[in-house]
């Protein structure tokens, strides 16, 4: 067999049947990889393959797809990435969550590109995954521990294994519950650890260490190209300054200079308190070392402590979600909030922006002795007590719409499709409300960030206020976002390297020319295809949208000042551009060009 | 949006990369395209000067669109642009006149570009052999020079395309300057000798 052949071939899976504690070997055919890569475009396929937008997210007929992709393991910049999807017990839509560490590299050293979980244990277990095969294990004296604590013991019980784990979060269904591996990196969000903790599955250990590497068809041409993507990567000044120094929080004060950072569950724009909790405060006063995910030049992740206490992170996110959006300008408070997510297992933007709808539900009257804005004692106590499933904190782990709604007010949730919104106020950087309003996953920045062209300037500097033309921009985005998932490529990488990178390195890694348009077709149908899972779902144009406020209540104070979202005709240009129609389904013809009329026909429920 | 056109414009006559009445821009916006009349100098446009046309269809604007409206609908059509700029630049035309393909020697042009394909045709203006050619090229490169013509960069952006062409043009400049001096250009760069591969 020649070298490329065995770069690009089938897809290889292992097969675990929770229930029925068996496993299989499956190959998806080599067509599979070139039209959805691996890792989030590989979940998409199966999921909608396995119609799970028919099934409870929280029963055992729903499935988890782990899956590193092509680039995974390779040496290609940033790429010691996988990705979990299922359907989220949060948003009900399709639902990939991507994380960096080594699980990924180490079930591609064993020669596996997806590892596929149905079913459900009798009682509480975890999986050995080894060359020799599939083992199930008793999770006594596992389950119930937090996540540090469940990865030092499973280091014990597995020495040089990679574990994927739930914290107690996962264990009770919390719906924003996570699953993480290497002491700290999470797949959150969607609350994929709740669709592990209701199959009983404590963790999925991979021992790939000393296994073959995944193969690469041209390695000289893929030095090459490495080589020239890092000359990139090391003379920009995000990647090679920016996020090495602060992480990404360095994105406190420019977000706030801006009026873009939501503050007090959305009410305003600007955060008063912004340099108190900034990334150069954090370094000043937590950070202990950088840290980086396997193979990483750029090394975004910080080791810090607090109050005794030390651990990973935050993020900016997670600083924004427990500092402005909850009002609270204590930094070791926040620290402190993320550390007792992180040991939980939660998602620290949905629990923030949940304790965020609480305090203003206090302030509305709705919620006597409930916290208030500004109280940083809360922000640790409720994230540890939704951890834990007691007071009020049993309340918030259903997320902030549900939550909201259960207090008559679901207004005061800001979600989109269920899913609580990160921290860009798109009242401040319009194309960011259409980001939202029509990610497939739920409120996300993931998706697509226009932090690029509205703030930072990359690919270049667009009017952030404008309303239309950025609709284009805004689909290029996604679909390169679907490619760097599915490849699995960091997306800060994105921030120095332009598609055509990518299709090189690619190209190297298959042995074969893929081109940039290729690639974008790619994540183009990969869009297409989760967006045909949500619509066999019941999501329409009418999910797509943002919270009321930021539709109608202008910015009180700040450079943003007076701005709110005009959607529809944002959208009518999104749907326009996108080639579907203005309900927000893809036209036949699209359908047809995507390589998809197949799957959106057994979506549709015909025979 | 007028407003891109009108710096991008300014700017391509500003830099001596077009004539008075030489070049032409689009964006694409879904099924439609904005591009540059005929005609029109852009360094002087006007409202009246976007013209509104069909990606794929015609309707009547065509007749006030560039000459390399079919060109541009090809491009749009074949690859990922959202703008393109396409400018006569003298010393990258001076140079696709005796090159096949134009490997930069400078810092900034071989970071954003690599290598610059040159493609010859006999009809180099709004031909549809240049039609059917471009876009094949433009899959792989985001910057490609019509010998004799002028070069055709696509991007997100009209600021990106722009910046291509003008990196594109400077790197020829250097070039010339380079080799005007009569000495062997010393080699600064680890790898360069795979750049023709790029």
């Amino acid at each position: 067999m020649s070298l490329p052949d065995q770069a690009l071939r089938p897809l290889r899976g292992l097969i675990v049947d929770l229930s029925g504690q068996t496993f299989h070997t499956e190959e998806l055919a080599v067509e599979v990889a070139r039209a959805f890569l691996g890792g989030r475009g590989l979940g998409a396929y199966i999921a909608l393959r396995e119609r799970l937008y028919e099934v409870e997210p929280l029963s055992p007929q729903n499935l988890l797809v782990f899956a590193p992709g092509p680039l995974t393991g390779t040496g290609a910049p940033a790429s010691g990435r996988y990705s979990v999807t299922s359907r989220s017990p949060l948003t009900g839509t399709v639902f990939d969550g991507n994380s960096g560490g080594n699980w990924g590299n180490a079930l591609r050293r064993l020669g596996y590109d997806y590892l596929l979980a149905g079913g459900a244990l009798d009682a509480p277990g975890y999986v050995e995954v080894t060359a020799a095969g599939v083992r199930f294990h008793d999770a006594a004296g596992l389950w119930g521990l937090d996540v540090p604590s469940s990865l030092a013991r499973l280091k014990e019980l597995q020495p040089g294994a990679e574990s994927a784990v739930i914290g107690p979060a996962g264990e009770r269904g919390v719906l924003f519950a996570s699953i993480v591996n290497n002491r700290g990196r999470s797949l959150g969000r969607g609350g994929l650890g709740a669709v592990m903790g209701a199959k009983n599955l404590k963790a999925i250990t991979v021992a790939g260490h000393g296994a073959c590497k995944p193969p690469v068809a041209d390695p000289e041409r893929l030095e090459f190209i490495v080589y020239e993507a890092e000359k990139l990567l090391k003379a920009n000044p995000i990647t090679s300054t920016a996020l090495p120094e602060f992480g990404t929080s360095v994105l406190v004060n420019v977000l706030n200079q801006a009026g873009a950072m939501p503050t007090r569950n959305h009410r305003e724009s600007v955060f008063e308190s912004a340099e108190a909790i900034s990334g150069e405060m954090l370094k000043k006063e937590h950070v202990q070392r950088r840290a980086a995910c396997r193979g990483c030049v750029i090394g975004c992740a910080r080791r810090t402590t607090a109050g005794g206490q030390s651990g990973e992170g935050p993020e900016y996110e997670s600083i924004w979600a427990f500092g402005a959006e909850c009002g609270v300008g204590d930094l070791t408070a926040i620290v402190q909030a993320n550390y007792a997510c992180n040991r939980a297992g939660l998602d620290t933007i949905t629990m923030g922006v949940t304790v965020a709808c609480a305090m203003e539900l206090t302030e509305e009257g709705l919620l006597p002795g409930g916290p208030r804005f500004g109280d940083a004692r809360a922000i640790v106590e409720l994230a540890e007590a939704t951890g834990a499933g007691t007071g009020l904190g049993a309340e918030l782990g259903v997320g902030s719409a549900r939550f909201a709604a259960s207090y008559g007010r679901p207004e005061l949730s800001m979600s989109v499709k269920g899913m609580e919104l990160p921290a860009y106020d798109p009242r401040g950087m319009k194309g960011q409300g259409l980001a939202y309003a029509t990610s497939n996953r739920g409120g996300c920045h993931l998706r697509a960030n226009m932090l690029g062209p509205e703030i930072l300037g990359v690919p270049k500097m667009v009017d952030r206020f404008a309303t239309l033309g950025k609709a284009g921009l805004l689909i290029n985005l996604q679909n390169l976002n679907a490619i760097l998932d599915s490849l699995s490529v960091c997306k800060f990488t994105a921030f120095a390297m332009k598609e055509d990178y990518y299709a090189r390195l690619l190209s190297a890694v298959w042995g074969e020319t893929v081109e940039p348009q290729e690639l974008l077709l790619i994540g183009e149908r990969i869009w297409n295809a989760e967006r045909l899972f949500n619509m066999a779902a019941g999501f329409g144009r009418v999910d797509d949208s943002l919270p009321r406020r930021l539709l109608e209540e202008p910015v009180p104070a700040g450079p943003s000042k007076g701005h709110v979202v005009d959607l529809p005709p944002m959208l009518d240009e999104y749907y326009v551009s996108r080639g579907w129609d203005l309900g927000g389904r893809p036209s036949p013809a699209k359908l047809e060009k995507l390589d998809l009329a197949g799957m959106a026909l057994a979506a549709s429920g015909c025979p | 949006m007028l407003q891109q056109f009108q710096q991008i414009g300014r700017d391509l006559f500003v830099a001596g990369v077009i004539s008075s009445h030489g070049g032409n821009m689009s964006v694409r916006m879904g099924d439609r395209i904005l591009i540059t009349r005929r005609g029109s100098m852009l360094a002087r446009l006007e409202e009246r000067d976007i013209i509104d046309t069909g990606l794929e269809e015609n309707d009547a604007n065509v007749m006030l669109a560039s000459t390399e409206i079919g060109v541009h609908r090809a491009i749009y059509q074949g690859t990922s642009a959202q703008a393109i700029v396409h400018a006569h630049p003298p010393y990258a035309i001076a140079r696709s006149l005796v090159c096949d393909e134009i490997v930069p020697v400078d810092s900034e042009g071989s970071y954003i570009l690599h290598k610059v394909p040159v493609v010859a045709t006999e009809l180099t203006a709004g031909s549809k052999e240049v039609a059917g050619l471009l876009p094949k090229w433009l899959k792989e490169y985001d910057i490609v020079m019509l010998r004799g013509h002028g070069p055709f960069a696509i991007g997100h952006l009209l600021e990106e395309a722009y910046q291509l062409t003008s990196v594109f043009e400077m790197a020829c400049r250097i070039m010339t300057i380079a080799e005007g001096m009569g000495q062997q250009v010393k080699e600064y760069r680890k790898g360069s000798e795979r750049y023709e591969t790029w």
